[in-house]
């Protein structure tokens, strides 16, 4: 009975889901509309590489590096992560805290069956935020004046509905294998921020430039997907981290009592 | 040990939260086809073991069954079977009644409609309305209507009629009769005597954790002590009344006299057919009083 749970959790966090996307548009449209007077006023910032580097290059004298300034580095992850992240912990830990859970679990449904269900709403949560954001950067890019591939414009919505999922589903394991809704929102957050940060300084240190691939943030914008497309294999790593943190919840969720 | 016969059987069950919270060694058996009311006052483990039994949380030690299936082991098929209304009942509050009881139908699986219509009617369920709106006796219906939507083997019932009006709490008395009549078991948790009074065949009562006893309510009400309230036309005839053997206390104001009692009324009966009677009146809250008895006896 995975689709009850699936279509019950999509409909109750799709809302969300459409007004940040609705913002993304809206800040998208902004940035478009604004380069023309100023990007090329400002051109490429000259900032120590780590800062530069969590700033999509800091080169603002281009489209493509106006976007990846304002959307792609910061905006689009921060909006579509914490719509996954809320997702996530608000299906499973916010309804075990509520107590719908103890309801929901008097039925015949299995526990990883309702994680599961629970998962593909936050996919399906974060691919329409995802989609919404493409549409926003088409606009954006559009009232710029042009300037980057439609393909790689997709390419980068691609990379923020695989960034969504695999931060999302790190609220998910937390919030299944705790039942703690603050936890999970925490422990999430504090995971991507760290990664965000990790992707932008670990290089500038030799012997620690190896810890990029450990940040989900390194596989979201490494690619740079505004100027190289899709890539692929940084896509797949962060489709198979949500995979494998889904069934660490499914099974952190088996194992324990259910709170409240 | 094998549950098979047995509705529900617990073998040593315990869940212990440490602090001498939990349920601790509870044994436990209800027939099949039987009404047991499960009491105890708040926090003496009436949830925790319904919960237990539906594998909502893991016992520390022991063992139960439930239709004959363990349940560790089986909880998908027990679940399959049993019509279970939480104490706290919580639901989506976004959800209208109606949209609610659809979501937990599809859940549930195979429910038929045409029964599941009869108790939305039968309970006067609101189903266009939000359930943030509705109030905790509207909720509780919700509740109610999906423990029983799918014409349950064993109903696992939480407090039942926690906020329900009386008019309510006769028609859900009256599905638990119709239940019971069909076949089905009911196991129900409560605080207040009176409402499983007016259903169970026997009572477990629970306190701090532990059973205390368990016990048809027949054999209860017989160790009742009963007080009778006797208005006499004249002069109350206390010495003949403290010299029969069942009577424990007589207390006398003026010509009224209360009268406690254990065992049979027909020495007093006869006693007091030899005066003339104004007015007599029994109460029936006697088994309250043991009940409360056992509940207390931990505290001293």
């Amino acid at each position: 009975m995975i689709r009850p749970v699936f279509a019950l959790a999509f409909r109750l966090r799709a809302p969300a889901a459409v007004s940040a996307g609705a913002g993304l548009v809206a800040v998208s449209a902004i940035a478009g509309a604004l380069f023309p007077a100023v990007g090329h006023t400002i051109g490429k910032l000259d900032l120590p590489r780590g800062v530069a580097d969590l700033l999509g290059g800091a080169d603002y004298g281009t489209v493509a590096g106006w976007f990846n300034g304002e959307i792609a580095s910061v905006y689009g992850p921060l909006v579509v992560g914490a719509v996954a992240i809320t997702a996530a912990a608000a299906t499973t830990a916010g309804e075990e805290e509520n107590r719908i859970l103890a309801l929901l679990l008097g039925h015949p449904v299995t526990r990883a069956r309702l994680i599961v269900g629970k998962a593909a709403a936050m996919a399906l949560g974060t691919a329409l935020v995802a989609a919404i954001a493409w549409a926003g950067l088409e606009l954006g890019v559009a009232l710029a004046g042009g300037g980057i591939a439609a393909r790689n414009q997709a390419a980068l919505a691609l990379h923020l509905g695989c960034f969504g999922l695999a931060t999302g589903a790190v609220a998910l394991a937390l919030g299944a294998g705790t039942g703690r809704r603050g936890l999970a929102v925490a422990g999430a957050s504090g995971f991507t921020l760290a990664g965000y940060l990790i992707a932008g300084f670990a290089p500038l240190v030799d012997g620690l430039a190896w810890l990029r691939y450990l940040a989900t943030y390194h596989y979201y914008s490494g690619h740079d997907p505004l100027a190289n497309g899709v890539g692929i294999a940084d896509c797949a790593v962060l489709v198979l981290f949500a995979v494998a943190l889904t069934a660490v919840a499914a099974a952190g969720f088996e194992r324990r009592d259910l709170r409240g | 040990m094998s549950g098979a016969r047995a509705a529900i059987l617990t073998d040593g069950l315990t869940k212990d939260y440490g602090g001498g919270r939990g349920l601790f060694d509870l044994d436990l058996e209800v027939a099949r086809g039987e009404v047991l009311g499960f009491l105890g006052p708040n926090g003496a483990g009436k949830s925790t073991t319904m919960r237990l039994l539906l594998d909502l949380i893991r016992p520390t030690a022991g063992r139960a069954w439930v239709l004959g299936f363990e349940t560790r082991a089986a909880s998908l098929e027990i679940r399959r079977r049993v019509g279970y209304l939480p104490g706290d009942l919580a639901l989506y509050l976004k959800l209208t009644a109606g949209q609610m009881l659809e979501h937990l139908a599809a859940l549930r699986g195979g429910v038929d409609r045409a029964h599941l219509n009869t108790l939305v009617e039968r309970f006067a369920v609101e189903l266009d309305r939000p359930i943030a709106d509705l109030s905790t006796g509207n909720r509780q219906k919700v509740g109610l209507v999906q423990a029983f939507m799918h014409d349950p083997e064993l109903l696992i019932l939480d407090e039942p009629i926690a906020g329900l009006d009386p008019l309510v709490q006769q028609s859900f008395h009256a599905l638990l009769r119709e239940v019971t009549d069909g076949g089905a078991t009911v196991f129900l948790s409560s605080h207040t005597l009176s409402e499983v009074e007016r259903v169970a065949d026997r009572a477990a009562i629970l306190r701090a954790g532990r059973l205390v006893i368990t016990e048809s309510l027949e054999r209860l009400r017989a160790q009742a002590i009963q007080r009778l309230e006797i208005e006499f036309a004249g002069s109350p005839p206390l010495a003949e009344l403290r010299s029969l053997p069942q009577v424990r206390e007589v207390e006398a104001n003026h010509r009224h006299v209360n009268i406690s009692f254990e065992g049979s009324a027909d020495a007093i009966v006869k006693a007091l057919a030899r005066h003339e009677v104004r007015a007599i009146r029994s109460h029936d809250d006697d088994l309250e009083r043991i009940f409360l008895r056992y509940y207390r006896e931990g505290e001293q």
